[in-house]
């Protein structure tokens, strides 16, 4: 899966919990905690996401994701891009 | 105001809010009870028996709308509606309707414009096992692998989510918590509301009564152990809550929330608010029964104690918004029992069941009901009694097909619970 893939949802996932966020505003070295998503929020959406592409990565793989760019690339990884 | 300090502090209540099948607010839950209007239809999506469940349902838009216009008309500070935007966006609809009753009472009790320190303010939100829906919904992704699982469900299976998202957003800092009692959880609330305030533990008690929202699987555990009705008149939706007719065949889900703001004496002087009844107290007891079949001494030893503790006689009462949960047990049960009681007067005591016209709303019928008995004290009249063509007992005074205008000083609100939980609560009217 391509990271523009994964990016897309990714961002599909932000919007569902948080609608008030423009998805047009989000780039890829603001952390989710920037977009203003609390720790159970940001736990969330990672979720979110690994379903929606069907990957599997075990949560403590994004304890050191600092930013959207890390969170990609882990998922990217997994999903063996 | 009157000031005889009997028993504790006096308890008065100073706001209301509610939301049925039927009614968005107060006042339309007024003008249903004056006409007799039902709300009960399909409950979609609900199967019992392989076909669609009857019952009251709350439309999950209605809910979210209604929230919205309340929170537009109660004008709150915009970091207070961003809260509830975050907080409701993906709540279950029993929050949302709790959110949405909260918001009405507290525009009646004026406690938006003259509040009260959050650390004196309590919450009680009545029922319990408020989530099954949730975990309906949560299931799929569960079973798709344990990765999957959201971490909201921790906070959302647990009823305390119910307690938390309330007090978060209407800054409730004071005693709070969820009380069950099954179908008497509503005034197992209000009782315990009644005694933080006559214990001064807090000076106002918001109660709120959680809409039973429940899946196809408890509904049909309740057939399957006898207690649903809805087969005769599985196509006149309308017809199958029938509160102590000889057609009744068991209770009818009504989906609805409620909530009641309790507030001592001492606060509505100090704030200068007008209160609407007051609540004179409750008695809850158990029968010791872990089946569900009620007990005529159970409900007549609670009934005659709650009149004996306030030095009323039976014929100080003029009004009991029954249990009538429509169940033929539990309906001639009561009824006998009041006749036990109300040995001198129960041929001109009023007698209706507000659930002919909800369904039965479990968690809060207890808050629904007795928002039904104050509006009926308030604007003197009992609702009519939809329905009950030919009663299972005679001689009793019941409300009739159209409202009747009736003067009530004291009245009761009953409810009963499965686990042999037996309640009823006692208002005097101002």
């Amino acid at each position: 899966m391509s990271k523009v893939d994964v990016f897309s949802s990714l961002k599909e996932s932000i919007n569902e919990l948080l609608p008030d966020i423009d998805l047009a505003d989000i780039n890829y070295e603001e952390s989710l905690k920037d977009l203003g998503a609390n720790s159970v929020d940001r736990m969330d959406i990672i979720i979110e996401t690994m379903e929606k592409i069907n990957v599997r990565i075990p949560l403590v793989e994004f304890g050191n994701a600092k930013c959207i760019k890390n969170i990609v690339d882990i998922m990217c990884r997994y999903s063996g891009e | 105001m009157q000031k005889k300090k009997t028993n504790g502090n006096n308890v008065y209540v100073t706001g209301m809010g509610v939301l049925t099948s039927s009614a968005r607010n107060i006042e339309e839950f007024s003008s249903d009870l004056i006409h007799g209007k039902s709300g009960i239809g399909i409950l979609k999506g609900k199967i019992v028996n392989g076909r669609d469940a009857v019952g009251a349902e709350l439309d999950v838009e209605m809910v979210r709308n209604n929230l919205r216009i309340h929170i537009e008309n109660a004008a709150l500070p915009e970091d207070t509606i961003q809260k509830i935007k975050k907080c409701s966006h993906r709540a279950s609809k029993s929050i949302k309707a709790s959110l949405s009753c909260v918001a009405e009472a507290y525009m009646q009790a004026e406690l938006f414009r003259q509040p009260v320190p959050k650390e004196r303010i309590g919450l009680i939100v009545a029922g319990s096992n408020l989530t099954y829906k949730i975990r309906e919904e949560y299931l799929s992704s569960y079973l798709n692998g344990f990765e999957y699982l959201s971490p909201y469900y921790a906070l959302r299976f647990l009823d305390t989510d119910h307690v938390g998202v309330i007090s978060e957003i209407y800054d409730i800092g004071g005693e709070g918590f969820t009380i069950g009692g099954a179908s008497a959880s509503g005034n197992l609330a209000i009782i315990k509301a009644h005694q933080l305030l006559q214990l001064g533990i807090v000076d106002v008690c918001v109660i709120s009564g959680a809409v039973a929202e429940l899946t196809s699987m408890e509904l049909q555990g309740f057939y399957n152990i006898g207690a649903l009705g809805g087969r005769k008149y599985a196509d006149f939706p309308e017809l199958a809550s029938r509160p102590f007719d000889r057609g009744h065949e068991g209770f009818i889900l009504g989906e609805a929330s409620g909530c009641i703001i309790l507030e001592s004496e001492a606060s509505v002087v100090s704030r200068n608010v007008i209160p609407l009844v007051k609540l004179l107290g409750g008695k809850n007891s158990l029968d010791g029964n872990r089946s569900s079949n009620p007990s005529l001494d159970g409900e007549i030893n609670m009934m005659r104690a709650l009149l004996k503790e306030h030095s009323l006689k039976p014929d100080d009462i003029s009004y009991i918004n029954a249990h009538g949960s429509s169940s033929p047990l539990g309906d001639e049960t009561e009824l006998r029992a009041i006749k036990n009681i109300f040995k001198s007067n129960f041929s001109s005591l009023w007698i209706n069941s507000t659930k002919s016209l909800t369904g039965h709303c479990l968690y809060s019928a207890g808050i629904v009901e007795a928002i039904a008995t104050i509006i009926q004290m308030n604007k003197g009249f009992v609702h009519p009694a939809k329905n009950l063509e030919s009663p299972i007992l005679e001689g009793f005074l019941f409300s009739s097909k159209t409202s009747a205008l009736v003067d009530m000083k004291y009245t009761l609100s009953n409810s009963f619970g499965f686990g042999g939980i037996n309640s009823s609560v006692l208002f005097k009217n101002l």
